[in-house]
């Protein structure tokens, strides 16, 4: 499966990319929003893992930016984040396509794995 | 606001910002159980723990430095530049960020807190190198010094996109309150940055946003020690 990993942190985005590598996923990591949807067309992602808080724009601006477009409208969503709160009800979060959101101090990269695997059967 | 209500904040902020090594340190063990090469992510840990035991003890200073009041001394900025661009060369190797030291002209000492400036320029050094690394594709960090109005303005400067002194402003009443007080420069609390500027405030030299030619950073300007200027 094609992933796009939006993981601001260095030391992060390495561990989350060969977690996901080891388990047989492309991985396209990006640190903000915007390279992140600059990058989307040419790698044509199966799942997103986006954090919430980025630098610039945050995570729900990129959602926003992201299925505005009618071929990523489906793409499903995995939040990743280190928030308690979270700027955006679940209402919200569930429109713009988020299928699971995982509070990122209590996730194993297991659990990760599992859940991405659980979205790409679910599409 | 009182005292206790801002070392509250800052306290906060530290517990936050403190989780982003923790969960590095887990999930790299987690991943070391499966790994090729353990040497590698052992490297990594250590180097996350050394960042993370780094930010505590900035923190331990600086409340010690309010505490206890401050002794300062005639220190030499060009030296505690050069210390701190050795030290952080590892990071920019690490991170295949570029590190540049500019310091044009000699300067007089200044008076400061050694340990308290030596500890904030390497904190903000780390800071600024994760920032430039998540916002440009040729990272580039420069430690310099420039002779300012009100004396030697020494900082950490790159090209971070949206770094004011308004922002900053703002941000210094958000920290502790906001996940993301910086939120144009750091993903994360970025409370380095604002214990930093605790530790310099201790000696009157609170950070503030500066631009050494076409570079924007954060900087501290320091007082020259009148006392050495006689005798030189």
């Amino acid at each position: 499966m094609n992933i796009l990993l939006i993981e601001p942190d260095t030391q992060l985005g390495d561990i989350y990319s060969i977690a996901l590598q080891q388990a047989g996923h492309n991985v396209n990591w990006r640190r903000d929003a915007q390279d992140a949807i600059a990058s989307a067309d040419d790698t044509r992602p199966d799942v997103v893992i986006l954090e919430l808080q980025l630098a610039r724009h945050n995570g729900v601006e990129f959602l926003y930016e992201f299925r505005s477009y009618s071929d990523w409208q489906a793409i499903p969503v995995i939040l990743q984040t280190s928030a308690l709160n979270l700027p955006a009800g679940a209402a919200l979060l569930e429109r713009l396509g988020v299928r699971a959101v995982h509070y990122k101090p209590q996730t194993t990269l297991a659990e990760l794995v599992t859940s991405v695997e659980r979205q790409t059967v679910s599409v | 606001m009182s005292k206790t209500a801002i070392d509250q904040r800052l306290l906060l902020a530290l517990a936050e910002q403190l989780k982003v090594p923790l969960v590095q340190i887990a999930r790299r063990a987690e991943l070391m159980q499966n790994s090729r090469r353990p040497k590698q992510q052992l490297a990594a840990i250590e180097t996350t723990a050394d960042n993370a035991l780094r930010l505590i003890d900035n923190y331990l200073l600086s409340t010690r430095l309010a505490i206890e009041g401050v002794v300062l001394e005639p220190v030499s900025v060009a030296s505690v530049l050069h210390n701190t661009a050795q030290a952080l060369s590892k990071l920019a190797d690490d991170y295949h960020c570029k590190l540049e030291l500019h310091l044009s002209g000699r300067y007089e000492p200044v008076l400061a807190h050694r340990a308290g400036l030596e500890a904030a320029l390497l904190s903000l050094g780390h800071d600024m190198i994760e920032a430039e690394v998540q916002q440009s594709k040729q990272p580039v960090v420069t430690l310099a010094a420039h002779r300012g109005k009100k004396g030697i303005v020494a900082g950490i400067f790159g090209d971070a996109e949206g770094l004011t002194a308004d922002m900053f402003r703002r941000a210094r009443t958000l920290y502790g309150q906001s996940a993301q007080p910086l939120n144009t420069v750091s993903a994360h609390p970025a409370t380095g940055i604002f214990i930093d500027d605790s530790l310099l405030t201790a000696f009157a030299a609170s950070l503030r946003v500066a631009h050494h030619h076409k570079l924007i950073g954060l900087a501290a300007t320091l007082l020259p020690s009148q006392q050495l200027v006689l005798l030189t």
